[in-house]
């Protein structure tokens, strides 16, 4: 793992990802520039983030959690294969890639709602 | 962009790093070397790709007649029923890098006291440099009675012929579990790719006959070459531990000589003499040798356990000929200790392009190939043992946290979804 080189990795995900990988960048791209438009939206209407976080944590914790139980599925093998606490942390870790999206949709929607809602 | 493009990146990051990908900073060289490459496996291209962009001045031509290139780890999940033959076919073309020259033949003849060689075609390439990356030759016929058309049929099964043989081998499987009878398993007692895959198909087979609830029709034999089931101590004892856990009877010092696919039998040569077993199913893994314009050439070694079969002579850190200086072998046709595996691949070919490329600048030639190869040993749908180790037999641990010997769904994880991505890569010479 010392030896980890960036740029491999890009490599790797890029022939992964196949087709999906320009796309997927831009989406996650989007994803953060909307983020950061929808915190500066707040912070100029004056708004409290408390509601848009609380909500944009439990929509993310919920689809990490959902995501968790379904990554066996996704390779081809049940629920029972997680069979130590490593497979467990792997499993959540690559349900938090979901998780975060959907926070962050949620957050975005939540803070858009919020302050057209002050608008009116 | 869905669930799976999202969790595909985490799963390949974790592949990146099990294929321990290196970070050196690659120096260049303006040598203006003429290269050839005999072969576009997974070696050859690779090597191509890496020397094509490190020295610019260079010819390079790479000789070989395949068109396609199969994603060959993915074999063993095909047959497993997971995977199609288009899931591990890639087109050579699509890795080809840009200005190497691909003479689409096959190498007819080596010649390394003239710097030459013949293609199929009958032309004549000198090089400076040759680096033989040819790949290795199933020998099916060395089985009396056994042939790839058989595949599929009268309960043979062979998962190394390839994506189609892999997935006709799955059906009979599948007719052999619903059927019920005895499954023989086993490998031949010469080298071979992947040592892992024919000790992976048993436990597939066990594995699905017990998920169909079909487990207590079926008797499951596997007949090891000597007197272990994998050459690295701590690997077999946990194997033959495994196996024993799952009623699969092994059988020592049992060499597959003879089908009779007719009656369903199967003779081996053993210490006492010839043993007939009969069989409903046969997963057959044929007796492998370097390729007969390898063979019939002076590169092989000429004496010791790897001159029989014609592996080319290399020393086994720089996989440089000892007798011809301008000569390398990598990959499959390497006569080096283990090292039959996509992970060899992706730790020799950084090596012998480094040390190449020092040595035309005028450089000492440094790096070091330890004999590293990873073998992700599927126990069970879902589960898999991330086996690495090196010429010595030493495990190595590529991740602290994912002990080599224990069943863990995070090593199927990286054999199911994570290394078709990172071999890509590495064909295009970026990992």
């Amino acid at each position: 793992m010392s030896e980890f080189d960036p740029l491999s990795l890009f490599a790797i995900l890029y022939e992964s990802f196949g087709v999906w990988f320009w796309p997927a960048v831009i989406l996650a791209c989007l994803l953060l520039v909307s983020i950061i438009a929808s915190v500066v939206l707040i912070r100029r209407k004056d708004l409290a983030f408390g509601r848009p976080v609380l909500i944009a944590l439990a929509v993310g914790a919920t689809t990490t959690f959902i995501a968790t139980l379904l990554a066996p599925a996704w390779t081809h093998a049940d629920l029972g294969a997680l069979g130590s606490i490593v497979d467990v942390v792997a499993a959540v870790a690559l349900a938090l890639v979901p998780g975060a999206a959907a926070a962050a949709l949620a957050f975005l929607l939540v803070a858009v709602i919020s302050t057209g809602r002050r608008r009116l | 962009m869905n669930r799976r493009t999202f969790l595909l990146g985490g799963t390949s990051a974790l592949a990146a790093l099990s294929l321990g990908v290196s970070g050196t900073t690659a120096q260049t060289s303006d040598a203006p070397v003429n290269i050839v490459i005999a072969g576009a496996g997974a070696a050859g291209l690779s090597l191509a790709s890496r020397l094509r962009r490190r020295m610019s001045k260079a010819r390079i031509t790479i000789v070989d007649a395949k068109r396609e290139h199969y994603f060959q780890p993915g074999f063993t999940l095909i047959m497993a029923g997971l995977w199609q033959p288009d899931d591990v076919t890639e087109s050579n073309a699509d890795f080809m890098p840009r200005d190497v020259d691909w003479v689409e033949e096959a190498v007819a003849e080596f010649d390394p006291e003239s710097n030459s060689i013949t293609t199929s075609g009958g032309q004549r390439l000198g090089y400076d440099y040759l680096f033989v990356t040819t790949g290795l030759n199933l020998d099916y016929a060395a089985i009396e009675g056994m042939e790839t058309s058989l595949i599929g049929q009268e309960g043979i099964a062979s998962v190394y012929a390839g994506p189609e043989a892999a997935a006709a081998s799955s059906r009979a499987m599948d007719r052999f579990l619903e059927a019920g009878g005895t499954g023989l398993f086993g490998r031949p007692a010469t080298e071979i790719k992947c040592a892992g895959a024919p000790l992976k198909m048993t436990f597939i087979t066990e594995d699905r006959a017990r998920r169909q609830g079909r487990r207590e029709n079926v008797e499951l034999v596997y007949n090891a070459h000597n007197d272990t089931v994998f050459a690295i101590p701590p690997v077999n004892d946990k194997v033959e531990t495994l196996f024993a856990e799952r009623g699969v009877k092994v059988n020592h010092g049992h060499v597959l000589k003879a089908l009779e696919p007719g009656s369903r039998q199967a003779v081996y040569e053993t210490a006492d003499g010839e043993v007939t077993m009969d069989y409903d199913f046969i997963h057959v893994v044929p007796p492998m040798r370097a390729p007969d314009p390898v063979r019939n050439s002076p590169l092989p070694w000429q004496e010791g356990p790897l001159a029989a079969d014609g592996w080319i002579e290399a020393e086994r850190e720089t996989l440089r000929h000892p007798r011809y200086p301008n000569v390398f072998a990598l990959g499959d046709v390497a006569g080096v200790p283990r090292g039959k595996t996509a992970a060899s691949v992706k730790w020799q070919v950084p090596v012998v392009a480094d040390n190449f490329v020092a040595e035309t600048r005028g450089e000492e030639p440094v790096a070091a190939y330890n004999g590293y190869t990873s073998c992700p040993m599927v126990t069970a749908y879902g589960t898999a043992m991330l086996i690495e180790f090196d010429y010595e037999g030493n495990l190595i641990q590529s991740f602290p946290f994912i002990e080599p010997l224990e069943e863990r769904w995070v090593s199927w994880l990286i054999e199911e979804k994570g290394l078709k991505g990172a071999y890509l890569a590495m064909l295009r010479g970026r990992a």
